[in-house]
């Protein structure tokens, strides 16, 4: 469903991501994890058509991101980190746009709204709302209609718990409908009860990826995956890859998977 | 889509304050030069539009400008901020292309609101003769609002910040304003006039202010005024001078909106 070979991107002197290849299939959830910096924004913004790529090539339900750029995004939602809207936009006004550009009915949409909890915020201005109702209204947009692909960049910020369980059930209910799902995230939390796979990201180049089991194998943290999801010692997992990315760079990274040639 | 596209733009426009501004200062502004205007020549003895619309049409030239170049600049720098906008089914051109036409609306509007309820208080006052050129005025102020808007969004997408933007906004409105008028006079002083007709004509061109100045003179006969560019022009283009400015005012807005959605098309956000 979404297929990246060997894309890479440059700012100036800085090597933002170096080449990445990765395949995500419909009804699976990728995380990206790293420090800031790492690529994971880059790896997604290329992807949603927002930068261009140095390099490489990436294609979402087999179109190509970049030469089909709005076919493409028609299979796919995109949730930036940043509010990306102008902040006087009114809420209805968003959903209207997003309903013709997908081609859904406005109706549609709307229930959808209903459905995220802020069918009373049709007539609001979006700076009015708060972190967590911008934050699903977002990702409301992002998720309507049947996308094939969905991209979210830091989808649990400005949460709170309750607000962090109901984005995570978005991210399913999209799963569930067979959506591949690529996300980014500093919440390892989210990243341990949500991802297939996950991808540890340094300095623009992935330096682990595997499932969680697989990746506190390569880190050498004791867990096993029937010790059970809820608490599973990702932090440290986390920081022991990251500091093996940082201590190795330059160095073949950690293949756990044999899809994810790093 | 095209027409969800322009709503949004359009509803984003309607609520911005300085729409509602623009229109309460342009109309304020436009009374009082009309009032003035008419009490100073007498609004017995001079009937009609003519005498304040010249004068309203140098407030035109100097306010509309000033206002489309911010506003553009300001738009279109916000295009770097519309990162969930861009990741929508749809082009960069469309949204730039969407946003100019939106803001031309509501500007557009605030202008007719200026300008109408100036020209209710002149066909009041003075009567209604030359009702028909007035509209024609206010035709020429929508094309300079339509090309400068134009620019500013090509400023503001290829300055990237507001505030950048906004500085360079400044400096164009001046150049356009003052600065072509400074290099037609150096013309004029170098060159006989003769040999400086052409020049001075290309000149005119170059400058959408100018055009505009030049043929809202014409359209109230006031020629002996019109400076040394509008001289040249009627010289060398004779009756064709006023369709060739309306098409220098069009090839304004077209040719900078094309350039920056070519350029907002190519960049990283």
């Amino acid at each position: 469903m979404i297929e990246i070979r060997g894309l890479w991107k440059r700012f100036g002197d800085l090597l933002a991501l170096e080449p990445l290849d990765l395949t995500i299939h419909a009804g699976e959830v990728v995380a990206l994890v790293g420090p800031n910096g790492a690529g994971k924004s880059t790896a997604l913004r290329i992807l949603a058509g927002i930068l261009t790529p140095s390099g490489g090539s990436a294609t979402i339900a087999g179109r190509d991101a970049v030469t089909e750029a709005v076919a493409a995004r028609r299979e796919l939602g995109y949730l930036p980190q940043k509010l990306g809207v102008p902040p006087t936009t009114v809420v209805g006004d968003l959903l209207e746009l997003v309903a013709a550009t997908r081609g859904i009915p406005f109706a549609q949409a709307t229930a959808a709204l209903v459905e995220a909890g802020l069918g009373d915020r049709m007539g609001a201005v979006v700076a009015e709302l708060s972190g967590g109702q911008r934050q699903r209204l977002l990702l409301a947009c992002a998720t309507l209609g049947d996308v094939r692909a969905l991209l979210l960049d830091e989808p649990s910020i400005s949460l709170d718990a309750d607000g962090a369980d109901e984005v995570r059930e978005s991210i399913r209910a999209a799963v569930r409908r067979g959506a591949a799902v690529l996300f980014a995230s500093h919440y390892l939390h989210d990243v341990a009860l949500l991802a297939d796979r996950i991808i540890v990201m340094v300095h623009g180049r992935v330096t682990a990826s595997g499932t969680l089991a697989q990746l506190a194998a390569a880190a050498d943290v004791p867990w096993r995956e029937e010790d059970g999801v809820p608490d599973p010692p990702i932090e440290r997992i986390y920081r022991v890859l990251v500091q093996r990315g940082r201590e190795h760079a330059g160095r073949t990274p950690l293949r756990l998977l044999k899809d994810d040639a790093a | 889509m095209i027409r969800a596209l322009l709503r949004f733009e359009l509803a984003a426009a309607r609520r911005a304050r300085t729409v509602t501004l623009f229109a309460a200062g342009f109309a304020l502004a436009s009374l009082a030069v009309a009032l003035v205007g008419l009490s100073a020549g007498g609004a017995v003895t001079v009937q009609g539009f003519t005498r304040t619309s010249v004068s309203l049409l140098q407030l035109v030239v100097w306010v509309v400008p000033m206002m489309a170049l911010l506003t553009g600049a300001v738009a279109g720098a916000e295009c770097h901020e519309l990162e969930f906008v861009v990741g929508l089914p749809l082009t960069r051109g469309q949204l730039l292309a969407a946003r100019w036409a939106a803001w031309t609306l509501a500007l557009g509007a605030a202008l007719f609101v200026g300008l109408g309820s100036a020209g209710i208080a002149i066909a009041l006052l003075a009567g209604a003769a030359d009702g028909a050129r007035y509209l024609a005025l206010i035709l020429v102020s929508w094309l300079l609002l339509a090309a400068t808007l134009a620019l500013g969004l090509a400023i503001g997408v290829t300055a990237r910040t507001r505030a950048r933007a906004v500085g360079i906004a400044i400096v164009t409105w001046f150049v356009l304003v003052v600065g072509v008028d400074l290099v037609a006079i150096g013309v004029l002083a170098i060159l006989p006039p003769r040999d400086a007709g052409w020049g001075l004509s290309l000149l005119l061109l170059a400058d959408p202010v100018d055009a505009a100045r030049i043929f809202g003179l014409g359209l109230f006969r006031a020629d002996a005024i019109a400076g040394p560019t509008g001289a040249a022009l009627r010289r060398v283009l004779g009756g064709w001078g006023a369709w060739v400015l309306v098409g220098g005012l069009v090839a304004w807005t077209a040719l900078p909106l094309a350039l920056a959605g070519r350029w907002f098309a190519r960049r990283d956000l």
